[in-house]
Order: C-alpha cells, then structure tokens, then sequence
C-alpha cells in the first residue's frame, strides 16, 4: 500500500523548552519584520527625548520671582505622555495586526496552545520596549539635567535615588505595551483596543479633576500616580508609597495578560 | 488520514454542522463540495482546533488536533490566502511561521521554489495578487512536509495556469500517499481533481462517494436519436420495451435502450439514422439536483414565512 509512505518526520518529540525557544524566535521575526514596529519606536524616542529638553529649557528659565521646587526627573518623566501611547499601540497591534488579517488562525494552527503565543508575544514586545524605554530614560535624563544644570537646577546620576528612579522611569513603556497587547488580544479589534488603552492610560488626568481628597484616592490607582510615585524623588504622601505603587504598575499589565490568557483559548477563532 | 466523527457546531441557535461524520483517507484528493453557507469551512476549523466542537470528534493521524505537538510536521493547512500582514515579506511570512515549529531556512527556500514565489520572496505580500497569495498559502502549508493537507477553496484567483498546477500539484501530493483534503462550491473544479468527493448540505453529510460513482448513480442516462423516419423509429423502439420521448429539434430521447441496441434495431429495419449520441446528464446537474434542498442563501427565493 502507497498510503504508509508519508509519515510525519517526527525524530523525538521536542522539549517544553525547545517548543518555547522556536515561538519565542517566531513571535521575534514577526515583530521585526513589519514597519509599525519601527515606527512606533521612533515615535516613542523622539517625542521623549525631545519633549525632554523642551521641558527642561521651560524649567530652566530664570524664574519671574518666585517658583516651587520641582522635581528635577520631572522633565524626562512628563515626556513620557506620548510615548506610552505609541508603545501601548505596539502592543495592541501585535495581537489586533493578526485578528484583522486572519493571520492569527496559522499562527494558532501552528501552535495550538495559544497561551504559549501570548506569552512568546509579552516576552518579545515586553523586552525590546523595556531596553528601549531604559535607553530613552536614561538619554532623556541626561539631557534635561544637562540643560538645568546650566541654571544649577540638575541633580547627577549619582545622587542618592536618582538611579533607581530613572530606571524605573524605563518601565511605564513596557507596561503600556504590555497592557496595550492583553487589551488587543482580549478586544481584537485595533480601533477599540486602542481606545480602551488610551482610556485607561489617561485616566489620571480625569481623576485629578475630582475634589479632593478623591482626586488622590482613586486616582492613586491609575497608571500615571503610580509612575509619578515610584520616579519621584520625593514621593508624595498623599498617595501609595512608591512599593505599592510599582505593584499598582505591575498589576495593569498583569490584569489584561490574565483576562487574555483566559479567554484566548475558549474563545473559537 | 482525518477521522470526523458525529462532529457538530452550533453559533447561537444556528446550526453550522450538524452531525457530520465522515473519513478522508490517504492517498487520494478529497473533494470537499456544498453550497456557500454549507459548512464546510466551520468543518475545516473545527479540524484544525481553531473551533471549538459543540459535540463530536475529529482526529488527524488519530489525535486531536490541539494535542498535536509542530502540528505542521502533521497538517499542513490554507485556510484563506489573503491572511497575512500586508507589510511582511513573504520569505519572512514563511519563516516566523516555520520558526514556530523548528523548521529550517533550507525548507523555507524549498516551498517558496516549489510554489514559484522565489523571485518575490523579498517583496510585501500586501503588494501580491490573489493568486500569488494563494501560492504563498500553499507555500505556508507545505512548510512541515505534512502527510494530511486541507485547503479551503485554493483555486480562487488563480489563472488558467494557476488552476492547471494546483490540481496538478495535489495529484502529486495524493500520490505519494498523502491524505488531501479540498473544499470547493464548484463542482466542475473538482470533478477535475479529485478521486473522492464528500458532499455537505446545511452540516449534513449528504454524500460519500468516488468521483466516478457520483457521476454514474446521478446522471440520468439517454440517448438523443435523430432519423428522417423518427415516427417509424419510435414505434420501434417503444415496441421493444424502450421509453422515448420528443427532443428538440425532431429528435427522439430514448432511454431502457443503449445506443448499439437501437443502431441494431434502426439498422434491422432498414431505417437511417443521421445521429445517435449517449447522453449523461452534467456533473454539475448531478450536484444541483443534490445539494438543491440545502441552499442556504438563494437569490430571490426567500424562505416562506420568512420577513423582508
């Protein structure tokens, strides 16, 4: 009989970790082979950066009388706003690109346990904005402070809680992305998962807008205190110590990663 | 070799398949026919575990599908051609998707030779024609060198050539004993390429059968006669236990008697006969007359009792 002669060229069946291994090298092809990724990026780098020292030449002029103190990581952290949003839409379109194009069904007939396509997914967009967060935080900083320095308003990057604020100033990208890809695979469309993140993102700004004591109540859930918090320098009191606030971070991204984790293997697709 | 055992589907109260069971073996090209809405591509889905069954099984190689481990190496499937990121290349397409399964660069070369598409590897699959992106599909499910392939309508959009390699290269895959499983709603494509035909309605099995048998038990058989002396003929033939009807044109539908019976008979009595030709009625009437009471979306007969 002809029919025996084609046999699936299975030599052993492979490991959990080389199974991991080959998603993980797919899921990084994909991200680096569409242009979205690159432009999301580039967004997220100028604007930064640039917004920096925008904002850092705005502080740095000399004062008509009288001024607060501010925060001198202020400058590279407001400059975060816009790009938050492009990282965060990175991460939707990892899942919704796949949704609208019907990618997504070879990709789960390629490897049908799907959570292992989410979680190569969060591995590869969580990794390449949190190295390219880091970077935009650390260039961001250095050119504010060399601008403000210039006005003997600069701190150095060795002074006591400068360090470890920048650097945890690199994480809010990789957490919009992250949460920006749960919401794309939960939603799967690009224009509500967008919306939602936007929403959520900037929820801060609506809930400052509340009377007090509210504003800071709630509001100290959101994304944006929580940030603030866990950058500044001088935390205020008002709000979740920077601890609790870094799980406040953590849990946005978590949440949507956990609801996609959920539905993405009941749901038919 | 795919196993389909009682499988059923509902969407709401909507009945997408509906107790199908049937086999598709190695070795052959399956045709997998019905009409627009019959199911066949929700069966299709379902194999491949991107649906998930209401009830029933199916199994490919005897395992269901989520359990597969580099299902590719197993099923190679094309679902819909114009599933890819218009901006990817299709050689780094082929590749994130070959990675997913451990398969090399070599082979991601290999199917994109095989399909014709090295010359546009490098290129955006957003800038393909529907037929190009029918090759990549194919491309795509040839990656793994699997034993069972599905492809779900692949002849769209491609040319005369196109069709002409594509039922050339299924042939091929069935004859190195690989189980190929084919949808289509026309049944000419597929009296030309497949050996077996599964036929669906509305989720119901409604035939398994060879091509060939398909074609013989539904097709009513007669012979078209033409004679100046017809009247005489006809008497004739009815004698001898034919039925005959009028045809157009003078002619005479004969039907009990095969062709040299009545050339014999025509020639016994001296009559001329100017024409006489064994008639089957099309394949493609064959299906209609089949799948004619599971229609779901037909043209300006609605429903009755149902709203416009």
């Amino acid at each position: 009989m002809t029919t025996m002669d084609i046999r699936p060229t299975e030599a052993a069946v492979p490991s959990a970790a080389v199974r991991a291994r080959d998603v993980l090298t797919s899921e990084w092809t994909k991200l680096r082979s569409v242009r979205s990724t690159y432009w999301t990026l580039l967004v997220a780098i100028v604007t930064t950066v640039g917004l920096s020292a925008i904002v850092a030449v705005a502080f740095a002029t000399p004062p008509p009388d009288h001024r607060p103190p501010i925060d001198p990581l202020l400058p590279s952290f407001a400059s975060l706003e816009y790009a938050v949003l492009a990282v965060g839409v990175l991460g939707v379109l990892t899942f919704t690109s796949e949704h609208t194009t019907g990618l997504i069904r070879t990709t789960f007939t390629a490897v049908p346990r799907r959570r292992a396509v989410l979680a190569a997914k969060a591995v590869v967009a969580g990794t390449v904005t949190l190295v390219v967060g880091e970077l935009v935080s650390f260039a961001s900083f250095l050119l504010a402070q060399a601008i403000l320095s210039g006005n003997h308003l600069g701190v150095s990057l060795s002074h006591p809680g400068v360090p470890g604020a920048v650097l945890a100033d690199g994480i809010l990208l990789s957490v919009c992305t992250l949460m920006g890809l749960g919401l794309g695979a939960i939603i799967r469309h690009t224009a509500a998962a967008v919306a939602v993140l936007a929403g959520l993102i900037y929820l801060s700004a609506i809930l400052g807008l509340l009377p007090a004591p509210w504003n800071d109540r709630i509001g100290r859930f959101t994304l944006f205190y929580a940030a603030q918090q866990v950058v500044a320098l001088h935390p205020r009191a008002n709000l979740f110590s920077p601890a609790l606030s870094m799980l406040v971070l953590i849990a946005w991204p978590a949440a949507a990663l956990l609801g996609a984790a959920v539905l993405i293997t009941r749901r038919d697709t | 070799m795919i196993e389909v055992d009682r499988l059923c589907k509902r969407f709401g109260p909507v009945s997408a398949v509906d107790g199908l069971s049937f086999t598709v073996r190695p070795g052959h090209v399956t045709g997998f026919l019905g009409p627009n809405g019959a199911g066949k591509t929700t069966t299709m889905r379902l194999i491949l575990g991107l649906y998930t069954p209401t009830s029933g099984t199916s199994l490919v190689n005897g395992h269901r599908y989520r359990e597969l481990v580099r299902p590719l190496h197993q099923v190679g499937a094309l679902l819909d051609a114009t599933a890819v990121h218009p901006g990817r290349t299709a050689h780094r397409h082929l590749l994130s998707i070959a990675q997913s399964n451990g398969i090399g660069r070599r082979r991601v070369t290999e199917v994109l030779q095989l399909t014709g598409l090295d010359t546009v590897a490098r290129r955006r699959a957003g800038g393909f024609s529907l037929g190009m992106k029918q090759r990549l599909g194919i491309a795509t499910a040839l990656l793994g060198d699997p034993p069972v392939l599905i492809f779900d309508e692949p002849a769209g959009g491609l040319d005369a050539e196109g069709i002409q390699w594509i039922r050339q290269l299924f042939k091929t895959l069935a004859a190195e004993g690989r189980t190929v499983f084919v949808s289509s709603h026309l049944m000419s494509e597929m009296a030309l390429t497949a050996d077996r035909l599964i036929i669906i309605g509305r989720g119901r099995l409604l035939t398994d059968t060879p091509t060939e048998q398909f074609i013989e038990s539904s097709t009513r058989a007669d012979v078209l006669v033409r004679s100046p002396r017809a009247g005489d003929l006809a008497g004739l033939l009815t004698a001898s236990g034919g039925g005959v009807v009028p045809d157009a044109d003078g002619g005479l539908a004969v039907t009990g008697l095969d062709a040299p019976a009545i050339g014999d008979l025509a020639a016994e009595h001296g009559i001329a006969v100017h024409e006489l030709v064994p008639r089957h009625a099309s394949l493609e009437q064959a299906y209609l007359d089949i799948t004619r009471d599971s229609v779901e979306y037909r043209a300006a007969h609605p429903e009755q009792g149902q709203e416009i």
